[in-house]
């Protein structure tokens, strides 16, 4: 186990003008494992606590209470062992916008405990790895987006940490980018290399972890595998707008080969197996109804349908 | 420890080096005061010479350079507690107090530089003073750089704001430097501002410096003002420590 977390919370005191003071509950219990060698993404819409939660495995926040232990050390009592074996990649990047990457690279190394010439190397290493040789000695505010994010995750690798926290890295990118970004967090994994994730695209968990979590205001409220997660709900899911929502759900809950249904908004989703086979039994069963059907679509189950199951919202809907 | 402070330093020079423009244009404004301020203040020196008043009026120059240029540091720091910089450092192997101490000790010796400077244009305008005068006012000067910069760093991280600080700064700045007999000794002040100056830490290093430039090294004011800037300079130190530790929540 190289992320162990049981039970951590956090509330913040937040300003709120006028003197006075608000708690807010960012995290609300939270238990992790992570193994050795193990891409785990923490999933969840904006303010689900994802960041706070890193932040705090990461010892830069300290619970309010629970214990953490990360790559074998406490997270509070044991810090300093802590910060020698992670890379941390926050959300804003924390890159020095104005000085030269490579500057901030050797910088970052020397810091870890290597020499001057060890981190040099080691610079050169990471901007190989990255495509980031030809803009070394740019001032990192000259990147491009997807520039600065591969430098950003180069700086948290300088140490070569067993284990690497990345807050949302591929948020603002273009796919190609994002795919490339997978790339090469796949390439750490198989180098034997621990990262944990967040990300509020289901896609990204979907494609890149080989274990998840998904957080909803503050709390875990589901785990497993992409696959085991998915199979929870069924394999297919017909989407339908009507004007009688209530009446349909009723109708097509009472069908054998429906397992669950769904309201969301002005559609209404039923997840059935082997769609392509029942879809023409559920739609004689809403036409003997007489239920007139403006849109009907057949489609995979994704995490997404795991997360309105556990919720009751869309993840797309639910910041 | 030390080895990290000196190499967020040497990375602050860095940045330094690329931008030497800042600190040259930061000693215009004491420069000009020498020029044009300092010979209004013959009037009142004892013999009516420029040279006289070139030595009350350089410690006061050189004083303006630490609070004008130091306590305006913190504001690049102000926006490294939003753009994740200093995330990145707390959870570093970096010795905490390093990541302040490192521009500090960029700030000190930027402001010895700049002192420097500012003691070559009063040299050739007529100011004599002995070697030692002048090494002693440098060291004055670095120490000063140790409060005033570690304030500023303090104030950045506890505010954590732009408008916020330079409110704050501006609101300072005004009363430590007159109640400091930066422009005028404040022996020509009333009873009540000679007692209100002696709370103002400011005041003791102009004095300080006056007295160094006649060769007093023993005045009252030479060792209260190196004492009380370097434990102020700690505890300002400790101060923006703990604000980094709150920059978590
Ligand atoms: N320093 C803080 N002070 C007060 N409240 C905070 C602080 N940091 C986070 N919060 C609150 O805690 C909750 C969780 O925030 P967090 O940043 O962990 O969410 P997140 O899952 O990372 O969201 P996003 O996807 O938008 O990055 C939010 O309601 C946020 O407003
Ligand atoms: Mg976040």
């Amino acid at each position: 186990m190289i992320i162990e977390a049981h039970d951590l919370r956090k509330t913040f005191v937040a300003k709120r003008g006028r003197g006075k003071t608000e708690e807010v509950e960012a995290v609300r219990g939270i238990d992790l494992a992570v193994d050795e060698g193990e891409i785990f993404a923490c999933l969840g819409p904006n303010g689900a606590g994802k960041t706070t939660t890193v932040r705090m495995l990461a010892t830069f926040t300290a619970p309010t209470s629970g214990t953490a232990r990360v790559a074998g050390f406490d997270v509070v009592k044991e810090a300093a062992m802590v910060r020698e074996r992670i890379g941390y990649v926050g959300q804003n990047g924390g890159v020095d916008e104005n000085a030269p990457g490579l500057e901030s690279l050797v910088l970052a190394g020397r810091i870890a405990g290597l020499s001057r010439k060890q981190a040099l190397a080691r610079a050169e290493e990471l901007f190989a790895t990255f495509s980031l040789t030809e803009i070394a000695n740019r001032p990192v505010k000259t990147l491009s987006g997807g520039q600065k994010r591969r430098f950003s995750l180069a700086i948290g690798l300088v140490n070569r940490p067993p284990l690497v926290f990345l807050d949302e890295p591929t948020t603002g990118l273009d796919p190609q980018n994002r795919a490339n970004l997978w790339d090469e967090i796949r390439t750490l994994r198989d180098q034997g290399t621990s990262v944990l994730l967040t990300t509020h695209y289901l896609d990204e968990a979907d494609a890149l972890c080989d274990r998840l979590v998904i957080v909803d205001h503050g709390k875990i409220v589901a785990e497993g595998t992409p696959e085991k997660l998915k199979k929870e709900v069924s394999g297919d899911v017909v989407t339908l707008r009507l004007d009688d929502l209530e009446g349909a759900r009723k109708l097509l809950a009472a069908q054998p080969y429906i397992t669950e249904t769904q309201t969301e908004g002005e559609s209404l989703r039923a997840y059935l197996d082997d769609g392509e086979h029942n879809l023409p039994a559920l739609l004689r069963a809403l036409e003997a109804e007489d239920l007139a059907i403006r849109s009907i679509s057949l489609d995979r189950a994704t995490l997404d349908d795991v997360f309105l199951k556990h919720t009751g919202r869309s993840l797309r809907d639910a910041a | 420890m030390l080895r990290h402070t000196m190499l967020f330093a040497g990375y602050e020079f860095g940045v330094l080096r690329r931008n030497l423009a800042w600190p040259i244009i930061g000693i215009m404004q004491p420069v000009l005061y020498l020029l044009l301020f300092a010979p209004l203040l013959t009037s009142i020196a004892p013999n009516g010479t420029l040279a006289e008043a070139l030595v009350m009026f350089t410690p006061a120059a050189l004083v303006m350079i630490a609070l004008f240029g130091s306590m305006f540091a913190g504001f690049g720091m102000i926006n490294e507690t939003r753009n994740g910089v200093l995330e990145r450092l707390a959870v570093s192997q970096a010795w905490r107090p390093a990541i302040i101490l490192g521009r500090v000790v960029k700030d000190m010796a930027m402001l010895v530089l700049q002192s420097v400077l500012v003691l070559g244009v009063a040299a050739l305008m007529g100011l004599r003073i002995s070697l030692a005068a002048m090494g002693l006012m440098l060291l004055l000067m670095a120490v000063t750089g140790l409060f005033s910069a570690n304030l500023s760093y303090g104030l950045a991280l506890a505010v954590r704001d732009e408008n916020g600080m330079s409110q704050i700064v501006q609101f300072f700045l005004l009363p430590l430097m007159l109640l400091s007999g930066l422009m005028l000794p404040m022996s020509v002040a009333p009873e009540w501002m000679q007692t209100v100056a002696k709370f103002n830490p400011l005041y003791y290093a102009v004095e300080a410096g006056r007295a160094m430039f006649v060769d007093d090294f023993t005045h009252s004011t030479v060792p209260i003002a190196f004492g009380l800037f370097l434990v102020l300079g700690v505890l300002t130190l400790t101060w923006s420590v703990r604000s980094l530790r709150k920059l978590a929540g």
